[in-house]
């Protein structure tokens, strides 16, 4: 059973569309990385998936139920834009209305353990409006983990944290789902961040579902490649490109060439049969985030 | 791993929903500062216009009215009597019917805080049925509305006395007091379903609820004299205390659907 399960989901703000009829799966236990540009629907989808707004058209289903099921939705854990805390009151206060609401019995104990988590121990007593940007994020965090949710939904969670901040949330969120079989949807613009943790993708464009595919796909679609430089960048460009079908030129005048071959393959080719001198050579791979930008590319 | 989910029945889901509206409210600075309000206004009132009743006016000469000349009319005034009915002279006015003006300001800050700090968004996120947060914020601003009329009496009592004012029953009995107050406590109820109304439409703008509220309670303020008058009856309880029910479930109807159809952020 997936545990979100979108449908030709629509919503207009006005005559303004913010999603176009979305497709999205999320497996039970995954860790999905939703991606897509500012105002490409991703913060719209999770405000319904979480009820906060109504959607136009569409289904949206949570573990096989409708979104609206109050059984299932109590136990699905949020942060979106910022986490929802009364300014005056104190950071512990705040965590003891939150276990109220969700009906938690031992309360102090369970909002401990979150506050430690997120290295929030020491910081209980602080008033919300008195913590900084990090420390609102982290007490975010610690929120959406209160009461052991099924389903996370984390809206830009990594902003405002610093190195170890971000340590600790890939260490919570791959902790959750290994361990308490939670699922994760969390949406990122630091994409390198999210292709450390993330087992299964979906970008978003224009209020469509693009692409969505697993951490293994995406790596296959990552192809690796060989980067190189030589005194006659022309001449060398036309040569390779009467051995290798994809040859090109990228921002930095570096060569690329995709076809799967090996840096030494090249060398050898280009001095031994050609005897043109690489002056810089080194295989690289395409990553999320320049896999990203060429999909994003590609609809423009 | 199949995922597996507690069933949730209402009891349980407004017992965990009083209890977040029952510590926040407990906690908000302005309960105590209207409740001490509440208390104090009648002090000052009866004791102001007691110690000016009488006295010549500087500029006509002629002697003031006095304005109470019975403690009891600091609560409400004799169904059939000259302030009575529709008539909005000023007993009528500085009497425990402000104490439903106070209320209105106290149930659209109480709700426009949840909209405005970005609780909504914790609350509804894990609270799909809507049903259990309007039922709860009813039971709990009743609560303290009923906890405001209470301050207001005792606060009258307290003022009478200090003022001088004769505590005699003319046209009424102790009975219809106690009926009285009764009613006054169950028409919060009414006032409390209207209130919580325009908070739901208006969210976290709280001017626009507060507006809608005094606004819209000013039409309903002309009522409250016939309806909870010194000379109350058991019918104006029973009368009070069903058109509570009836407007809670109602106007509770209507602001379910209001948030569950609109954008709660």
């Amino acid at each position: 059973m997936n545990a979100i399960e979108i449908r030709n989901l629509t919503k207009n703000f006005g005559q303004k569309q913010a999603l176009q009829g979305l497709n999205m799966t999320v497996p039970q236990g995954a860790i999905y990385g939703f991606i897509g540009e500012n105002g490409s629907g991703k913060s719209t989808t999770e405000k319904i998936i979480c009820g906060l707004i109504q959607p136009s058209g569409g289904s949206v289903k949570l573990f096989g139920r409708d979104y609206k099921d109050a059984d299932v939705r109590a136990k699905v854990g949020v942060l979106i834009e910022a986490p929802g805390c009364f300014p005056n009151y104190s950071v512990w206060n705040n965590m003891m209305l939150q276990a109220a609401n969700l009906g938690i019995e031992n309360a102090e104990e369970e909002v401990r353990k979150v506050l430690r988590v997120v290295h929030m121990e020491g910081s209980a007593s602080n008033k919300y409006k008195n913590c900084s940007l990090g420390m609102k994020q982290r007490i975010g965090i610690a929120f959406a983990l209160l009461g052991n949710p099924t389903l996370l939904i984390l809206d830009e969670p990594i902003n405002g944290l610093d190195a170890d901040g971000m340590r600790i949330m890939r260490e919570v969120l791959t902790d959750v789902t290994k361990n308490y079989n939670c699922t994760v949807v969390i949406s990122s613009h630091i994409l390198g961040e999210l292709e450390k943790i993330a087992t299964h993708y979906g970008i978003v464009r224009g209020g469509k579902m693009i692409a969505e595919m697993t951490a293994e796909e995406l790596n296959a679609n990552c192809r690796t490649y060989v980067e190189l430089k030589a005194k006659d960048m022309a001449a060398t460009k036309a040569v390779l490109e009467r051995k290798y079908t994809r040859v090109e030129t990228d921002e930095e005048e570096y060569i690329r060439i995709y076809d799967g071959v090996k840096a030494e393959e090249v060398v050898d080719y280009m001095y031994n049969e050609l005897r043109i001198a690489v002056t810089e050579i080194k295989t690289s791979k395409i990553g999320l985030e320049e896999y990203y930008i060429d999909l994003m590319k590609e609809g423009r | 791993m199949e995922a597996t989910f507690e069933k949730l029945t209402f009891k349980k889901r407004l017992k965990t929903m009083l209890k977040v509206d029952f510590k926040r409210m407990f906690t908000m600075p302005l309960v105590y500062i209207l409740a001490a309000v509440s208390f104090a206004m009648p002090i000052l009132i009866l004791v102001m216009t007691t110690m000016m009743g009488g006295e010549p006016d500087p500029t006509t000469g002629a002697e003031a009215a006095v304005m109470f000349t019975n403690v009891w009319q600091a609560i409400s005034s004799v169904s059939g009597g000259e302030s009575a009915g529709m008539s909005m002279d000023l007993t009528t006015m500085c009497n425990m019917n402000l104490m439903y003006f106070m209320l209105a300001v106290l149930v659209c800050v109480f709700v426009s805080d949840d909209f405005k700090s970005g609780y909504a968004k914790n609350l509804f996120t894990v609270r799909s049925k809507k049903v259990d947060y309007v039922f709860s914020k009813t039971i709990v601003c009743f609560v303290c509305g009923a906890i405001m009329i209470i301050m207001f009496f005792i606060g009258a009592m307290i003022g009478g006395a200090i003022g001088g004012l004769p505590f005699t029953m003319e046209g009424f009995t102790a009975g219809g007091i106690v009926a009285c107050l009764f009613s006054k406590i169950f028409l919060v109820t009414v006032f409390v379903a209207i209130f919580l109304t325009f908070a739901a439409v208006a969210k976290q703008r709280t001017w626009l609820s507060i507006l809608l509220a005094i606004g819209v309670g000013a039409f309903m303020f002309m009522m409250i004299p016939m309806m909870t008058p010194l000379n109350a009856s058991f019918l104006h309880v029973i009368m009070t205390l069903a058109g509570g029910g009836l407007f809670a479930v109602g106007l509770g109807a209507v602001s379910n659907v209001i948030l569950d159809k609109t954008s709660l952020v």
